[in-house]
């Protein structure tokens, strides 16, 4: 077998790469600045904010508004670092392969665990929220939802047995995967309408409720609160990086892709903000770490203001409708890093095993279904999203270091986009991530820890022996007239 | 053993018989036409006026019968032709009876035209063939609209459409090289492996597919070794993977000639699954070339 090769070199042995400098492929450049830009604001937008204020506002107060500043900055940094990687280092877009082509085979696998986490647990955290919106909606129109049993899991504010909702659009976009369905480029374009629609009639509905005086105890925990509130926010930014992603296809990368990437930046947080605002307009802080609230926030703010009930159940229809496209999102994205593990021996190779009929991972996407359909049903909301933080705040460190690196160890590579002000602002965004993380709670700490320590257990004990970078056993036969 | 062809006037034109002669000459068999002509009521109307109807259906019938034989008497000289008139309210459902219950011996092949939607060239299921795509018990040849054949020419070569999964795909493979072997020309046995749609926003990047692709297509390669190592096919049955980014684009990077034939196995036959599974034989006799032969699994 492969004992031969030392730890070391196993453990920092790098992915090799064919050529340096973006996709050989030979792509037509025909994305302009403000596609890109849409494409990002498209990619990031929605989803969180339906969910985080409930999380956030109590420990930020007021000064939550900040927190979404704080943790725009974080993103935009690291998006630039991300657009840097993806134009110089031709391997499908995610954290797992840069880091392991460029910072070694155990570091990826420490990415790797963040990206489970980013992917995964969002996924299930996406589709908890979702069964709370799908709730209020039934509960609207027809009257009938599900009863609390079945609603919420066991260490929930308001204890049920099992999510059910979550549980079945888990189930639901685990089988429009295997069967291949895809979104495509304009339904995405629609779901972008609704939720920037709904979330823009939620902001002018609450401020004909809003009350100057909610904001009098500015910042009641300080700069401290503000910093966990950014650390649980911050999951709402993600899907910037799908910016740099396209970073081939646009014309002159050089000034697109910053322009894109802030310009998108721009409009999330200011949507963000607004929607912030707006709520915190509404009532109180401490009112908003109501169990009430906990469920379909958003909507209910309505509710209290406007006394009726539409204007809740349109969002709440506007949110069950995008957030179902978020969440097969989001699960593909969960699914295809798997794959690419499996394909580099990282995983066992059933994950990046294609069933030849349905053409799609197949076993790859019932367990990743298992798995997060198992997290949807029992874990309840707040531990999930500080995880998914977490995990994408560590990610996100990982990119600028690989960076960092990449500059030292291939000065010269061909890159379509070159980070302004280097090395200053890679190390700004590292420095803002550590800032966020540095908020969140040693509870999370501890899990994540615990999650990493399990991942790279199982590498070393398992990955590292089935690498496909694991020198090949030397065939005899072929060894006579073989010229290496 | 007969070959058996719907020959129904306004809707498929030509194409049909022109095929049917083709597989009669390549075959060896006799060639049975059928029309579907209007049952009449059995209780007599009023005024008679179901009488009237039924001698139009008739002479018409009779008209068809004429114009198929001239043309099969040139396309398909020394072949022994029968006409037969099937009388149903359901065209797919006469065929069908037809096509088990064989009045002029066991039927070979059933073969059916394409709508008159379908551009030239292409397959076009209409509601006859679509239903009778996964119902039929004997293979259904579909013809491209506006297909011709010269006269008393055979085809010429075999393609057969392998899904990689052992099993029902390997039966398909063997009732594929049994067909080669009785029209006696080559088989050649194409994988095509199609890559899945980008999903939007990539999230993983816009290439994640292109991996999920070249892990198919590995796959498909060892497939088709294993149809060799097992016996199913021989070894020198020229075997490609052809990837592709759609099935139209997979298809077209085949090359293909006239007398060529694509043979494809029917989607499972639960409502169920196919609406679950989909259908590669749909995907692949909408983006043919060249006539195709459906074997019921």
């Amino acid at each position: 077998m492969t004992t031969t090769t030392p730890l070391r070199t196993q453990l920092l042995r790098r992915k090799p790469v064919e050529k340096f400098g973006g996709s050989s492929s030979g792509l037509v450049r025909h994305i302009g600045t403000f596609q890109l830009m849409m494409f990002g604001v498209g990619a990031t937008v929605g989803t969180g904010v339906f969910f985080v204020m409930h999380e956030a506002v109590p420990h930020g107060g007021p000064a939550t508004v900040l927190a979404f500043l704080l943790a725009a900055v974080a993103a935009g940094l690291s998006a630039l670092c991300y657009a840097e990687m993806a134009s110089t280092v031709p391997v499908s877009g995610s954290t797992y392969s840069y880091a392991y082509a460029t910072l070694g085979e155990v570091v990826a696998m420490g990415v790797a665990a963040c990206l489970l986490l980013e992917y995964g647990v969002s996924t299930a955290a996406v589709a908890v929220g979702w069964s709370s919106y799908l709730n209020l909606f039934l509960d609207n129109t027809i009257g009938v939802s599900f009863p609390q049993a079945l609603s919420a899991g066991p260490w929930d504010a308001h204890p049920g047995m099992i999510n059910l909702p979550a549980v079945i659009l888990v189930a639901a976009c685990a089988l429009l995967l295997i069967r291949g369905a895809s979104e495509s480029a304009t339904v995405n374009a629609i779901m972008v309408v609704i939720k920037v629609g709904v979330l823009l009639m939620f902001v002018a509905i609450a401020f004909t409720g809003f009350d100057a005086d909610n904001f009098a105890d500015f910042a009641p925990h300080g700069a401290a609160g503000v910093t966990a509130a950014a650390g649980t926010i911050f999951f709402t930014f993600i899907g910037l990086d799908a910016v740099s992603t396209a970073g081939d296809e646009v014309k002159d990368p050089q000034r697109a892709l910053p322009r894109a990437i802030i310009g998108a930046l721009l409009i999330v947080t200011t949507i963000y903000i607004l929607v912030a605002v707006a709520a915190l307009g509404t009532q109180p802080w401490q009112a908003f770490e109501d169990p009430d609230q906990a469920s379909a926030g958003l909507s209910k703010i309505l509710q209290n203001v406007t006394g009726a009930t539409w204007p809740g159940t349109v969002l709440a229809a506007g949110a069950v409708i995008s957030i179902f496209s978020v969440t097969l999102v989001v699960m593909y994205g969960q699914t295809r890093i798997l794959f690419a593990m499996g394909r580099d021996g990282m995983l066992p190779k059933s994950f990046a095993r294609v069933h030849p009929v349905l053409r799609t991972p197949v076993t790859n996407t019932i367990v990743v279904a298992c798995v997060v359909g198992l997290m949807a049903a029992f874990v309840p909301l707040d531990h999930l999203w500080d995880l998914v933080s977490i995990g994408t705040l560590v990610a996100f460190i990982a990119v600028a270091l690989s960076v960092m690196v990449l500059r030292r160890s291939r000065p010269d590579a061909p890159r379509g986009f070159r980070v302004p002000l280097y090395p200053w602002l890679p190390l700004l965004s590292i420095a803002t991530c550590a800032y966020i993380l540095s908020g969140l709670s040693w509870v999370t700490y501890a899990w994540f820890v615990g999650w990493v320590a399990v991942v790279l257990a199982f590498y070393l004990l398992w990955g590292r022996r089935h690498s496909k970078l694991n020198a090949p056993v030397p065939d005899p036969v072929a060894a006579e007239g073989d010229a290496s | 053993m007969t070959i058996l062809v719907a020959y129904l006037p306004e809707r498929s034109g030509d194409a049909a018989l022109h095929l049917g002669a083709e597989l009669a000459v390549g075959l060896g068999t006799t060639l049975t036409v059928a029309t579907v002509v209007p049952r009449p009521w059995p209780a007599p109307s009023m005024a008679r006026v179901d009488g009237e109807f039924a001698r139009w259906a008739q002479e018409s019938a009779d008209r068809t019968e004429q114009e198929v034989r001239t043309e099969l008497a040139r396309l398909a000289p020394d072949r022994e032709v029968s006409f037969v008139r099937l009388a149903h309210p359901s065209t797919s459902t006469a065929l069908l009876r037809a096509a088990t219950r064989a009045e002029t011996g066991p039927v070979d092949v059933l073969v059916l035209g394409s709508t008159t939607d379908s551009a030239e060239g292409r397959i076009v299921a209409g509601t006859t063939a679509a239903r009778l795509l996964h119902t039929s018990p004997v293979p259904l040849a579909l013809a491209p609209r506006g297909y011709t054949t010269a006269d008393g020419l055979a085809p010429e070569r075999l393609t057969c459409a392998y899904s990689g999964r052992h099993g029902a795909g390997d039966a398909v493979v063997r009732s594929a090289a049994r067909l080669a072997g009785r029209l006696g020309v080559p088989l050649r046995v194409v994988t095509f492996a199609v890559r899945g749609r980008t999903m939007y926003p990539p999230e993983v990047g816009v290439t994640v597919e292109d991996e999920v692709l070249a892990a198919l297509t590995e796959e498909a390669a060892t497939a088709l070794t294993r149809l060799v190592d097992s016996g199913v096919i021989s070894p020198e049955v020229e075997r490609t993977v052809v990837p592709g980014a759609s099935w139209r684009d997979a298809v077209d990077q085949v090359s293909w000639a006239d007398g060529d034939l694509l043979v494809v196995g029917s989607s499972p036959g639960s409502a169920v699954a196919r609406v679950f599974l989909g259908s590669r034989a749909s995907e692949l006799i909408r983006n043919s070339p060249v006539p195709v032969v459906v074997t019921p699994d």
